[in-house]
């Protein structure tokens, strides 16, 4: 198990971690989310000691992390993290061995992994020639090369066409089904609800949720979606105490109703706008976990 | 045959190197307890090796490399060669003679072989005749015995090369023995007065020992350290800027310490630099053996084995300085920026000793740059050429070099631990200065 414990960190006047705390179990896929300039990164590079900490500790399994259990872990940057002008292969390689492979064990896991990543074909090629997404692919790989305890990945899925986000998916879930502990933020959040089983979410620093998607999904007030011929846009549902309008989606109106509000009002005045094809309860999406957690 | 010491010393050399290679390629095998399968402990020289033997096989493999290699050992090869095309022994001239009585024929003969030249001497009927085979090329020179010598073109004062060598020890023999005959002296006389020798002057202080030989062998040593410091000092500061630009530097140091990755890329770049220099030399000395070129003959061979001393120092201590400069920048024209107050005392290190070894005299100027380390590996062995160099005062240099090395590496790791992870700008020292001390 992964343990942020009490973490902060000022550059200068800006606060990036304020006490933040959390744990990230192994067995799961878990993601890290939060606004931009929350603190994502420097907590992420805080488990490799990129950072410093004003306060504040991380610890694997209990005990803080140095660098032999930093030699087991895998870290993906958010940008590049590979040298340009070297062959995929020889990369791969190098990487696994400074990992503390053998040369003979980390050309065979190179291997597997770009023929699983579906890259193996360019091998011998410079970084820089590969295309956005077989680079992410070899990105990926490069922490996996040496079959870690723990993956840290900071938007591995940004800029991924759909066929290489569920190639990355399946490995992350992959992993963490093989008792690996899986860590990595993204800002897209629907790709997260069917990734993860548990979320972090943090803003200015600070922790503000923190559970399984099920748990956050099913928490907070009822919701329900409405949908109502010929008010696409939900101007019905606007003014009715006790019910706030989430989100607008494809006609589908998503409302919040207080512990007070009945949901009869609402149908009454869902019926006075227009034929209604769709009046449900709902779980939270994970979009709107995060939006009334950061305050957006 | 004589060859054959240089020629084993070189592949012996080769050898050591690719032994060196595949050791910290290989490295050790054995295993660390708690970890996975295909993990191993670690190496003999650890992760610094590894970084070491990346950064070797990567500039090895490069392009770049191995064109400049090639345009090295051209260089090397013509600089070596070409003199001994100018002044070789077996040149052979032809020289036309013109009314010349017989005595003058073997009084020619004796004054090639002591320039080192072999002459055949063809009689022209007249000067005319002569003259015509002279500009058609077919002979190199005429002696008329009437007291004239022709050549095709002026030679200069500066000329050195056998050809014109022979030509003025001609004309001052002759012009001699024309005196000779007119005061008079028998031909016993004569010849007693041509083998006069001067009489030998005695300095108080010993001799300093420098000939041409070692200047010339220190001039090259000046340019080769030059080229090769530029060129590797250059792939430092690139290399670490472009770790910091790719962010593979976090990758990086996610395992390794930055001490180990900074001395890691110091050493293989290093290590390239040493191969490089040390084939070039010893491609030098056996190529100069084959030849009879002058570069292994008198105190030349110390010259050399000086310029490879301070190649190394050079290196040592510059490279740190550019690591560190290479880690506060994170794009190319920042780093522009930081190439001109990095190389100048290099460039004025170099340009004061490549003046002072043209001149033919150490300036105080030199000698004084001799003792300080970013000037000493040009001025030091500048020094050792003209022979100004004791071996307690070439020691010194050294222990001053190293001394200051080990300071400036200390400083620079710091700079560097501190620097290659800051993003978004160039970092400024100023910036770096209240965390340097912690």
């Amino acid at each position: 198990m992964l343990e942020f414990d009490g973490l902060s960190r000022r550059f200068g006047p800006v606060t990036a971690l304020d006490d933040l705390s959390f744990s990230v179990p192994s067995g799961q896929v878990v993601g890290f989310l939060g606004p931009n300039g929350a603190g994502k990164t420097t907590t992420m590079r805080a488990v490799f000691g990129l950072t410093d900490l004003d306060a504040g500790s991380v610890r694997w399994n209990g005990v803080p992390i140095g660098a032999t259990q930093r030699r087991r872990f895998g870290y993906m940057p958010e940008e590049r993290g590979l040298y340009p002008n070297m062959l995929v292969a020889d990369q791969l390689g190098y990487l696994g061995r400074l990992h503390g492979m053998d040369r003979h064990s980390a050309a065979v896991a190179t291997k597997q992994w770009l023929e699983r990543l579906d890259v193996a074909d360019r091998s011998t090629s410079k970084v820089e020639t590969l295309s956005h997404g077989n680079q992410q692919r070899v990105q990926l790989a490069a922490p996996l090369v040496h079959d870690p305890e723990m993956l840290v990945l900071d938007e591995p899925l940004s800029g991924l066409d759909p066929t290489g986000i569920d190639a990355i998916g399946e490995v992350l879930v992959e992993q963490a089904r093989a008792g690996r502990c899986v860590l990595f933020s993204s800002h897209q959040l629907d790709l997260v609800e069917d990734l993860c089983e548990s979320v972090a979410i943090i803003d200015r620093g600070r922790l503000v949720a923190r559970g399984t998607v099920d748990e956050l999904a099913t928490s907070g007030a009822r919701r329900l979606a409405v949908r109502v011929d010929g008010d696409r846009q939900g101007s019905w549902a606007q003014g009715i105490p006790g019910v706030t309008v989430s989100e607008i989606d494809g006609g589908e109106v998503r409302l919040v109703l207080d512990d007070s509000t009945d949901s009869d009002v609402v149908l009454d005045a869902a019926r006075s706008a227009g034929r209604v094809t769709e009046f449900v309860f709902v779980r939270r999406r994970l979009s709107e976990v995060f939006r009334e957690t950061v305050g957006q | 045959m004589k060859a054959l010491p240089f020629i084993l010393a070189a592949v012996a050399v080769v050898l050591l190197v690719r032994f060196g290679l595949r050791r910290i390629g290989r490295g050790r095998s054995s295993r660390l307890g708690g970890l996975p399968g295909g993990l191993r402990g670690r190496r003999l020289l650890g992760d610094t090796g590894l970084v070491a033997g990346r950064e070797i096989r990567e500039r090895l493999r490069g392009r770049v490399f191995r064109v400049v290699t090639i345009i090295l050992f051209a260089v090397v090869a013509a600089a070596v060669v070409i003199p001994t095309i100018h002044t070789g022994t077996t040149t052979r001239q032809k020289v036309g003679v013109v009314a010349g009585p017989p005595a003058l024929d073997s009084e020619l003969q004796k004054l090639a072989t002591a320039v080192g030249l072999r002459v055949e001497l063809v009689h022209e009927p007249d000067l005319s005749a002569a003259r015509a085979a002279l500009s058609a090329g077919y002979l190199n020179m005429v002696v008329d015995g009437s007291g004239t010598i022709l050549v095709e073109n002026p030679i200069s004062d500066t000329d050195t090369s056998a050809g014109a060598r022979y030509v003025r020890a001609v004309a001052t023999a002759l012009g001699a023995q024309q005196a000779f005959a007119r005061a008079g002296l028998t031909p016993e006389q004569a010849a007693a007065v041509a083998e006069a020798k001067p009489w030998p002057v005695e300095s108080v202080h010993p001799s300093k020992g420098a000939t041409t030989t070692e200047e010339a062998t220190a001039l090259i040593g000046v340019i080769l350290i030059f080229i090769i410091l530029t060129q590797y000092l250059s792939w430092i500061l690139m290399g670490v800027m472009e770790e910091k630009a790719s962010r593979v530097i976090e990758v990086l140091l996610a395992t390794v310490r930055p001490g180990q990755l900074l001395a890691g890329k110091v050493a293989g770049i290093g290590a390239v630099a040493l191969l490089q220099a040390v084939s070039l030399v010893a491609f030098a000395l056996v190529l100069a053996k084959v030849v009879g070129a002058n570069l292994v003959q008198g105190a030349a061979p110390l010259v050399v084995a000086a310029t490879l001393v301070w190649l190394v120092l050079g290196y040592a201590f510059y490279s740190w300085v550019y690591a560190a400069a290479g880690s506060l920048a994170e794009r190319q024209d920042q780093v522009q920026s930081l190439v001109l107050p990095l190389s100048a005392p290099l460039i004025f290190g170099y340009i004061v000793s490549l003046i002072g070894v043209s001149s033919g005299s150490a300036s105080l100027l030199v000698k004084v740059l001799a003792y300080l380390p970013p000037t000493a590996p040009f001025a030091m062995p500048t020094l050792v050429g003209f022979g100004e160099a004791t071996w307690w005062q070439f020691l010194l240099s050294v222990a001053v070099s190293v001394a200051c090395t080990a300071l400036v590496a200390l400083v620079a790791a710091r700079v560097y631990r501190t620097a290659v992870l800051r993003t978004g700008g160039r970092v400024r020292l100023r910036e770096l200065v209240p965390t340097l001390g912690k």
